[in-house]
């Protein structure tokens, strides 16, 4: 008993180190229950506060005469809460009467013990001053998940760097016999070839070449897919993608005869259809499939008139096609090219987007996202067939009765757009006639000497007379031609 | 026939230098991913900054990365840095008032 009375002074220089709670199991690891201080973390607090205030208010009762019974009331109540206190306190109690305080010193104090232990609060360590990085888990979780945003970063972004230049690797040589100028970022002074891809991102490389017969230029964009992106790659489980070549050949004036064609896998049809302002304009009807021309069945056709398909479609183009249907997305030849409808803002008088002659070939990359390098390598015939094409249309001429065709086409959308935008345009024009009107009042308001604002005004009137009767006679005219 | 592919068809003085494709045409075709985490990465912040939210502050850091991952090669650095700069003293500036270790939702 003694040896437990002589913990006391121990447990409360180690009051003073609440983390410490491993020493507490040791003070306690003789004769003790342990099971009783582990069933919470805050077990030992609960006895050792109260052991504390105990040993704190224990001398000052125990001066007092009364505290006696005090103390036994303090046992009473502690006996009831765990077994292993009978033991501290009866040493307590037994040690008293030799305790070296002065019972008569502390008078009339115990009375504020009972309200003490009330109002006792026993409060839960915060969790920052525990020593155990354990509570700090979802910090380590969140510092967890942006490492392994980084590294796949790193991954993701050395990996469409290998593609970019594996694709480059394998195309070079057909591509420097074919352009004078093979990559170009457009800065440098001279028109020197960079022979290099220019990186726009992390997943998209450029390449211009430009030289040759038979068109202005061809801009190649490798589109890959965002691996650099951790969130990218998530969504890709889901909702698998591809990498894509899209090449876009621009066509000077002479070198294309004036025709809508596009032939590619059903959706990309379909999407294009409705989404691009040549083929929803020119090649209204639904696409088509080129069973006809031995094309598989998961490729349609959209084209202005039956020559054009005619005209594109020999045998060699079907070979090329029909070997690589897997890798072909959609082949668009036009000569009226836009790029896809813009929505335009009410009230804008709209002017006929600019056209330009265009072959754009887009190619999925095989693999379906899990492409290694060498994939690469298996485009390579699908750039012949666009080297092919480039020269094929400039040779590709319309008859005269597809020609015909093709002009009265192009004048039917022509005036469609007009019509739609009459009101505008009209709308238009007089908002800029009552500007003028408004501009001129002013002046006329403005002038200082009167003799002039007279004559001014006169003048105007005139005019207004004269505008007034030439509408009369052109509405005569519009009757009499009428009757 | 023969002729024409057996001749080069390269042709020097039909150069024409690359123009970069402008965007004002195509809006649609620019890819927004960016400059939306971007904002969001600074509202984020911002958040956890004035409220203290410390799960304010990782989202935003982790909006900055991903704007950062998407960025178009052309895009300021500055804006980028500014954006991981802010997040990063929101974070700091959370635990520096609060000590306590983030609490789950659930």
């Amino acid at each position: 008993m003694r040896s437990v009375f002589l913990l006391l002074p121990a447990l409360l220089v180690l009051l003073a180190f609440p983390g410490a709670r491993g020493r507490y199991n040791d003070d306690f690891d003789d004769g003790e229950d342990l099971a009783e201080f582990d069933d919470n973390d805050f077990a030992e607090f609960e006895d050792v506060s109260e052991d504390a205030v105990e040993t704190e208010t224990d001398p000052p009762p125990r001066a007092a005469a009364p505290s006696a019974t005090v103390e036994d009331d303090e046992d009473e109540a502690t006996v009831e809460l765990e077994d292993g206190q009978d033991e501290f306190y009866d040493g307590d109690t037994q040690d008293q009467d030799s305790f070296k305080y002065d019972n008569e010193e502390f008078e009339g104090y115990e009375k504020t013990n009972p309200t003490f232990k009330e109002t006792l609060i026993l409060r839960e360590v915060p969790a920052h001053l525990q020593n155990s990085w354990e509570s700090y888990y979802m910090e380590i979780l969140m510092v967890t998940g942006l490492l392994a945003y980084i590294m796949n970063y790193i991954i993701g972004k050395n990996k469409n760097s290998r593609l970019a230049q594996a694709w480059f690797n394998s195309h070079r040589e057909l591509l420097e016999s074919n352009f004078t100028l093979v990559g170009d970022d457009g800065t440098s002074k001279e028109a020197t070839s960079t022979g290099k891809l220019n990186q726009e991102n992390e997943h998209i490389y450029n390449l211009w070449c430009s030289g040759r017969v038979c068109c202005e230029g061809m801009l190649i964009q490798l589109k890959f897919l965002k691996r650099q992106d951790l969130l990218n790659v998530l969504a890709r489980m889901m909702r698998p993608a591809c990498d894509q070549v899209q090449i876009k050949v621009t066509l000077n004036d002479e070198d294309m005869d004036t025709f809508v064609f596009a032939v590619g896998n059903k959706k990309a049809m379909g999407r294009l259809q409705k989404e691009m302002q040549d083929l929803s304009e020119f090649c209204g009807d639904k696409p088509k499939s080129g069973a006809k021309y031995g094309l598989p069945d998961s490729l349609a056709i959209l084209s202005e008139m039956g020559e054009v398909t005619d005209g594109v479609m020999d045998s060699k183009m079907v070979h090329f096609i029909t070997n690589n249907a897997d890798k072909i997305e959609s082949i668009h030849f036009s000569d009226q090219f836009s790029g896809p409808k813009v929505m335009q803002e009410e009230g804008q008088p709209l002017k006929l987007p600019e056209t330009k002659k265009t072959l754009l070939f887009t190619f999925n990359v095989p693999g379906m996202g899990n492409t290694s390098p060498k994939d690469m390598d298996s485009l390579l015939p699908l750039m012949n067939m666009v080297i092919y094409s480039i020269d094929k249309v400039k040779k590709l001429r319309l008859n005269r009765e597809g020609k015909q065709k093709a002009e009265k086409n192009r004048a039917r959308v022509e005036e469609n757009f007009l019509k739609q935008t009459h009101a505008q345009r009209q709308e238009a024009a007089q908002t800029r006639r009552e500007e003028k009107k408004r501009a001129e009042k002013e002046r006329i308001m403005n002038e200082e000497d009167p003799e002039r604002q007279r004559r001014l005004e006169e003048a105007a009137q005139r005019r207004e007379q004269k505008k007034l009767e030439k509408k009369q006679m052109k509405m005569k005219q519009i009757k009499v031609k009428a009757m | 026939m023969t002729f024409n592919n057996m001749s080069d068809p390269r042709r020097p003085n039909k150069i024409f230098r690359y123009k970069p494709p402008s965007t004002e045409t195509n809006p649609t075709l620019e890819d927004p991913t960016p400059d939306y985490m971007n904002l969001l990465g600074m509202i984020f912040s911002m958040c956890g900054l004035m409220l203290k939210l410390k799960w304010c502050a990782w989202i935003a850091v982790y909006c900055s990365f991903i704007s950062f991952a998407n960025s178009r090669s052309s895009e300021d650095t500055k804006q980028m840095m500014s954006s991981f700069m802010l997040s990063i003293s929101a974070v700091v500036m959370s635990y520096l008032q609060n000590p306590q270790p983030m609490s789950p939702p659930w």
